[in-house]
């Protein structure tokens, strides 16, 4: 099956996965191994050193899916664009939209916890995964959660893994909520104010107007422009509901400034938007300092060509991408944007992180890594350049 | 203790320590050595240090209305933290609130109201239990089949581990790296260490609110309709199923509903959201109960029958005092498409060991609560139950459920742990623990048979041998 000294594992299964791991482990000094779901992440800047990839594209396929409990299980490289055609079949979706490219899988979208603009509605990977089966460092299969969509048995594994990275166990395969169609979807571009002061009364006004968005994204004008949408800084609001519903929220959003209506592919299309080779983090704060982050944003982005942002508005996090070859902007915009909230790296140069990531080295973090990869031999340096 | 605390507030003799002896399950009766009663935060973690140094091991408790006998001490100390009951911030336009562990769970909502706003979790005995109870049972409620549970809804912790040790988990400012620990410890039951604060999300009040009854001619008939109901579509606020013994009980008590007392189950409904279409979802709703042969649907005219309405299903466990000494409150979960079968079984498990099973419980969730009046000073009855109750667990679990959606494990579901889990799963819950607890002092004995930690049956045998 697997020998030292061939460029990539390629696992059949759970206990091969096993086998491999405990081969791993045993090795004097542990043997590295970088754990490949979809590949989208392999080059997010966050080096693996000497690894061996770990390709789990053998682990596809769903494992139980009953419509009516509005739950999925599959093993962890099934395709998430593939469950999604499977349960629209049945007028389903799965609530996960992280960012990124067509490959994603439902193990690496938990493992990684990317989240896009329907996290602020329909939650983040953490509140949509009810399961896992995962292979610790040492090759054991440990299960946590299960398959129903109320569970408070036994501490709680699948929280711990979820945005892990696959440095505390492998997920091999998960179970996650669904959610029903909406009857009725619209999506309405609402034009934004460009004042500060202007732009945070706008806000504010959005989040309290009598709506019940999926989703409310602001772009900026370049990538609006590049979703073909408008020219000018943006909201996109998506909402859902009845017909009633979806027509009184429309009535909200024209009295909340000039709107049009805009084809529904664009969610699909923002998802896609990151160029190729592009730099991207994550900026927080209150949602209350949305505005003021926005703002430092522009102005920490000023000298750069052709940067996407867009932000969520509802959990107040401005996602900035720049594109590839600009190095020496990077550090300095890293710098810039740290003090006015904090940032999330997602894909950044290694010399970039700096203080980043610092959580990682916390003793409760390094208790985990020790306690469930002992031989630290899944993933290291994912996490952060010194993790 | 007494040097921290003062005097008042540390009880030592048994007649005062009675109290503690017990939480809201019957059945299980543990007497503590000590119990000490902090008022602020500081004497929390002068409490928690003094234990520290003298390594005595200590069980936190909040309004001790836990159902898994998870808040009783057995020979060790009880840390009592409902004297904290401070909401020291609420934030209206970020829409959070930073309370202290004590601070009773309706009583946030209630201080909410004039923002609009309210703390979405509301299990049945909210009007009691405690946020740092809420947070370390990961509770549900009703409700939470929309707008989720504790864990969804609780953004930052300030902790203090046993060691003494402060950290905080989460954040209210931002997105935060690093693994899930907040997360972790949402659930813990206690054994990870004790909340000092928590800050948490407030939702905002619904426009609209329409509060359905439909009742049914059988069992099966209701839980059909609820698979129908959740696989149309629609996510009520809340879905509720009620069966006859229920039904009795609850008419026949001050609680008194109005639920027609002949109905074989009764499903109580909630749908809010925008007042826009509102009408139109209760409709359908109405319509897939009648498709499902429901023998009527009302639909609650006013606030006043609103209430009423609820307060027959929230204040149920209390109704069935009538019929019984004692009550086993059970908590399972199952796929929502089990509920007719499982629901059948339940039944047949009941006629079997001659018991009563009164089911009312979160159909929407397929969250069932099995409960079972009886008497606890019969050991005939008690063992007769006993026997039930592990068959309704069998049952439950072989339909692909879990053994508590939102009571937790504490002590009274500890054998049911192997049902479910390995001795690799077990043994890794084990080492999660020991991240926080290493010395296994935080409400010892709780969650995981301690058989199953690898770890700690060898460190016991070296030092045997």
């Amino acid at each position: 099956m697997t020998t030292v000294g061939e460029k990539f594992l390629t696992p059949r299964d759970t206990a091969d996965v096993c086998e491999i791991v405990r081969e791993s482990f045993a090795v004097r000094g542990g043997r590295q191994l970088r754990i490949v779901g979809g590949g989208s992440w392999l080059d997010a800047g966050r080096p693996v050193l000497d690894a061996i990839p770990l390709r789990l594209t053998n682990l596809a396929g769903v494992v139980e899916y009953i419509p009516g409990d509005l739950t999925l299980t599959a093993h962890a490289a099934t395709p998430l664009a593939e469950l999604q055609r499977l349960v629209r079949a049945h007028g389903q979706w799965v609530p996960l939209d992280a960012m990124g490219n067509e490959h994603a899988t439902v193990g690496g979208a938990l493992a990684t916890a990317g989240y896009g603009p329907l996290s602020a509605t329909v939650g983040r990977p953490r509140d949509v995964a009810l399961g896992v089966e995962l292979v610790t460092g040492e090759g054991r299969v440990i299960r946590g959660g299960g398959r129903v969509v109320k569970n408070v048995a036994g501490f709680d594994m699948v929280r711990l893994n979820v945005g892990a990275w696959g440095t505390l166990g492998i997920i091999t395969e998960a179970t996650v909520r669904l959610r029903a169609l909406p009857t009725v979807e619209a999506t309405i571009a609402v034009a934004l104010a460009s004042e500060i002061e202007r732009l945070t009364n706008q806000l504010l006004a959005l989040r309290s107007a009598l709506l019940a968005p999926l989703a409310m994204e602001m772009l900026n004008a370049v990538l609006a422009s590049r979703l073909d949408i408008a020219t000018a800084d943006i909201v996109l609001v998506r909402v859902a509901g009845n017909e009633e519903s979806v027509r009184a929220q429309r009535q909200v959003l024209e009295s909340l400034g000039d709107t049009c209506d805009v084809p529904h592919d664009v969610w699909d299309r923002l998802q896609r938007s990151d160029p190729e080779g592009s730099a991207s983090m994550r900026l927080s704060h209150r949602p209350s300092e949305l505005a003021t982050l926005w703002g430092a944003t522009k102005t920490a982005c000023a000298s750069i060509v052709d940067v996407q942002v867009h932000a969520n508005i509802e959990r107040g996090i401005v996602r900035v991408v720049v594109p590839g070859g600009m190095s020496a902007e990077l550090q300095p915009l890293v710098s810039a944007l740290a003090s006015a909230g904090h940032v999330i790296a997602e894909r950044l140069p290694v010399q970039c992180w700096g203080s980043l990531g610092a959580d990682f080295a916390s003793p409760l973090a390094v208790g985990a890594r020790r306690a469930f990869d002992p031989g630290a031999i899944l993933n290291r340096g994912v996490l952060a350049p010194h993790a | 203790m007494a040097a921290i605390v003062g005097e008042r507030h540390v009880l030592e003799r048994p007649s005062e320590l009675l109290v503690y002896t017990a939480d809201g399950l019957p059945g299980y009766r543990k007497q503590p050595s000590l119990a000490v009663f902090p008022r602020t935060r500081d004497e929390v973690i002068a409490v928690v240090r003094l234990l520290a140094r003298e390594n005595v091991p200590f069980v936190p408790r909040g309004a001790g209305t836990g159902l898994s006998g998870g808040a009783l001490a057995d020979g060790c100390v009880l840390l009592g933290l409902n004297r904290l009951t401070s909401i020291l911030s609420i934030d209206p336009v970020n829409r959070t609130a930073v309370v202290e562990p004590g601070v009773v769970n309706v009583n946030l909502t209630k201080a909410a109201m004039p923002y609009g706003l309210h703390y979405a979790p509301d299990p049945s005995s909210q009007a009691a239990c405690t946020i740092g109870g809420n947070v370390a049972e990961n509770a549900g409620g009703p409700h939470c089949l929309k707008y989720g549970v504790t864990l969804n809804h609780v953004v930052a912790l300030n902790i203090i581990l046993p060691s003494g040790e402060l950290t905080s988990l989460g954040s209210a400012d931002g997105e935060r790296d690093g693994y899930d620990f907040l997360g972790a410890f949402v659930g813990s039951e206690g054994c990870f260490g004790v909340a000092l604060d928590a800050t948490v999300r407030l939702s905002r009040n619904p426009e609209g609110v329409r509060t359905l009854l439909a009742d049914f001619m059988s069992v099966d008939a209701a839980a059909r309709a609820t698979s129908s109901i959740i696989g149309a579509g629609i996510v009520p606020a809340a879905l509720e199923m009620m069966d006859n013994p229920t039904i009795r009980a609850v008419e026949a008590s001050i609680y008194a509903a109005g639920y027609p007392t002949d109905a074989a189950a009764v499903l109580l409904m909630e749908i809010d959201g925008l007042e826009a279409g509102l009408d139109r979802d209760a409709a359908m709703l109405e319509a897939l109960c009648r498709e499902g042969g429901a023998r009527d649907v009302r639909i609650a005219r006013d606030e006043r029958e609103r209430t009423r309405l609820w307060q027959g299903r929230k204040k149920a466990f209390g109704a069935m005092g009538r019929v019984s000494s004692h009550l086993v409150v059970q908590d399972a979960v199952i796929p929502r498409t089990r509920l007719p079968d499982v629901l059948n079984a339940i039944a047949e498990i009941g006629r079997k060991h001659r018991i009563t099973v009164c089911n009312v419980f979160h159909a929407g969730d397929g969250n069932l609560h099995p409960n079972i009046p009886y008497n606890a000073n019969d050991p005939d009855e008690s063992g007769r139950v006993y026997l039930a109750m592990r068959e309704v667990m069998a049952a439950c679990v072989a339909a692909g459920g879990s053994v508590t959606g939102e009571h937790g494990i504490g002590l009274d579901k500890l054998e049911y742990m192997e049902l479910i889990f390995s001795n690799d799963s077990l043994d890794a819950m084990c080492r999660l623990r020991a991240l926080f607890d290493p010395d296994r002092r935080a409400n010892p004995g709780k969650v995981v048979p301690v058989h199953a930690c690898r770890e700690w049956t060898m460190a016991v045998s070296t030092r045997v041998s």
